[in-house]
């Protein structure tokens, strides 16, 4: 027989999953301050978040005052960076979750020694993830099929350096070289092709 | 194919923030190296943030941290964080702008890799170790180190690059010792290891790797190797060398 015994301390993939209702609430209030700048939604967000980021800080820092900065500079990322957070991408508990334990790893390190460098987003890239996600949609057929039209319709300049870079994996240096261009025209090149496949793709995704 | 991973309670620590930095470079960089760990770690990740962020969790169990949190400092925090300048990135979210793309450097993960160079070539380093430097390659015989200029208590990181033929005499640690293998491939007593294994020795182990074709690892030490056969005198320098 199944009783609704709560298990707290354990990792337990069944039990604690957040409730979907939750989830797309907390999605919604990053949506509108990443479009809005939404201070009602900010301040829902906040009021979920930071007494659990403070227990959070607590157990790492045992310090409450450190624990109320780690609220503070959290909370902060998260009115900054919140355009950054893509649904599809996974949860907002998660996201939120990696803001914090970096803040916090970088703290605890400051504390400890003199030398200034953060190495959070070093040893937790905030791409590995969206790589992972990438690939595997980029192994979808139909998207294939969706990135190559798009390719197709960039500029020629700009398909070379796409192509060269994804399809014949060289790197932007083997590429300036082989395209006899400097190095900066193929960064500048590379990085316009790839917002512009962004903005397709994502366009093509609403309809 | 990788056959030698850290071990999921390492993986979780490593998610949670709880490993020493140098550990967690050396573990980040396996998890660069590692599909399957990139799996693993994206699950507990999640796991870890529907524990922290759980709704019910502070009614339940930590009612002091609740009432500490009161309206007046969360009001102060609010109206001070929404008050911040809104930084480069946002802006660039909401104009698409032809010209500030141009000044922007490229978000390709190749960009920010760092190449290191050696007698035999050049490697491309894992991403964790960006913010590092390292000290010149130092070397004894066919064995050689660069050691990262970087503080971390006792522990040592350095990269290894053994020469074709050449070996580490046996040993054992007084603390833990941990390598993760960069290029080419190496054994010891206890099998083979390629491109991507993680290796993790503490204490109890006695090894000496030797490799065929040669090899450069990442290596992290936090305690004096001890050479557990003869000529130790001889052997002392390499002992140095390696830690
Ligand atoms: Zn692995």
């Amino acid at each position: 027989m199944h009783t609704s015994i709560k298990t707290f301390g354990k990792y337990k993939d069944d039990s604690i999953a957040t409730p979907p209702q939750l989830s797309t609430e907390l999605c919604c209030w990053l949506n509108s301050v990443a479009k809005q700048r939404d201070k009602k939604a900010f301040t829902e967000l906040f009021n979920f978040f930071a007494p659990k980021i403070k227990r959070f800080g607590i157990s790492k820092l045992n310090n409450e005052a450190m624990a109320n900065e780690l609220v503070q500079d959290t909370m902060s990322l998260v009115w900054k960076k919140a355009h950054l957070f893509e649904a599809s991408k996974g949860a907002a508990t998660t996201w939120v979750y990696t803001l914090m334990r970096n803040t916090c790893f970088d703290t605890l390190r400051k504390m400890k020694h003199k030398d200034n460098i953060s190495l959070s987003d070093d040893i937790w890239p905030s791409d590995l993830t969206e790589e992972l996600s990438d690939d595997s949609e980029f192994k979808d057929h139909l998207l294939n099929e969706k990135v190559l039209r798009c390719i197709d319709s960039l500029p020629l300049a700009q398909q070379s350096i796409i192509k060269g870079v994804y399809y014949q994996e060289l790197t932007q240096e083997q590429l300036a070289k082989q395209l006899g261009i400097p190095l900066g025209t193929v960064k500048s090149r590379l990085r316009l092709a790839l917002s512009k496949l962004k903005q397709q793709m994502g366009d093509r995704d609403h309809d | 194919m990788i056959k030698q991973h850290p071990t999921q309670a390492v993986l979780r620590a490593f998610i949670q923030g709880d490993l020493d930095p140098s550990v967690a470079i050396i573990v980040s960089s396996h998890i660069e190296m590692c599909e399957q760990c990139q799996k693993e770690v994206n699950q507990l990740t999640e796991i870890a943030a529907e524990k922290a962020f759980e709704q019910d969790i502070m009614d339940s169990f930590d009612p002091c941290t609740h009432q500490a949190f009161d309206s007046s400092l969360s009001k102060n925090m609010i109206d001070e964080i929404m008050s911040l300048p809104l930084d480069e990135s946002m802006i660039e979210e909401s104009v698409p702008n032809q010209e500030m793309y141009e000044d922007i450097e490229p978000a390709h993960s190749e960009q920010n890799q760092k190449i290191i160079s050696h007698k035999d070539g050049h490697l491309p380093l894992p991403r964790a170790l960006s913010s590092l430097d390292a000290a010149p390659w130092q070397g004894v015989g066919k064995v050689s180190r660069a050691r990262f200029q970087f503080n971390d208590d006792e522990r040592r990181l350095s990269l290894l690059k053994i020469d074709k033929g050449g070996q580490i005499p046996q040993h054992t640690h007084t603390g833990i010792e941990i390598t993760l293998l960069l290029e080419g491939s190496f054994e010891d007593d206890m099998g083979t290891y390629q491109k991507g294994d993680f290796i993790w020795l503490d204490k109890a182990h006695t090894h000496s790797p030797i490799t065929q074709d040669g090899c450069i690892c990442l290596t992290l030490v936090s305690d004096a190797l001890h050479f557990t056969q003869g000529f130790s005198k001889l052997l002392n320098p390499l002992g140095k060398l390696i830690y």
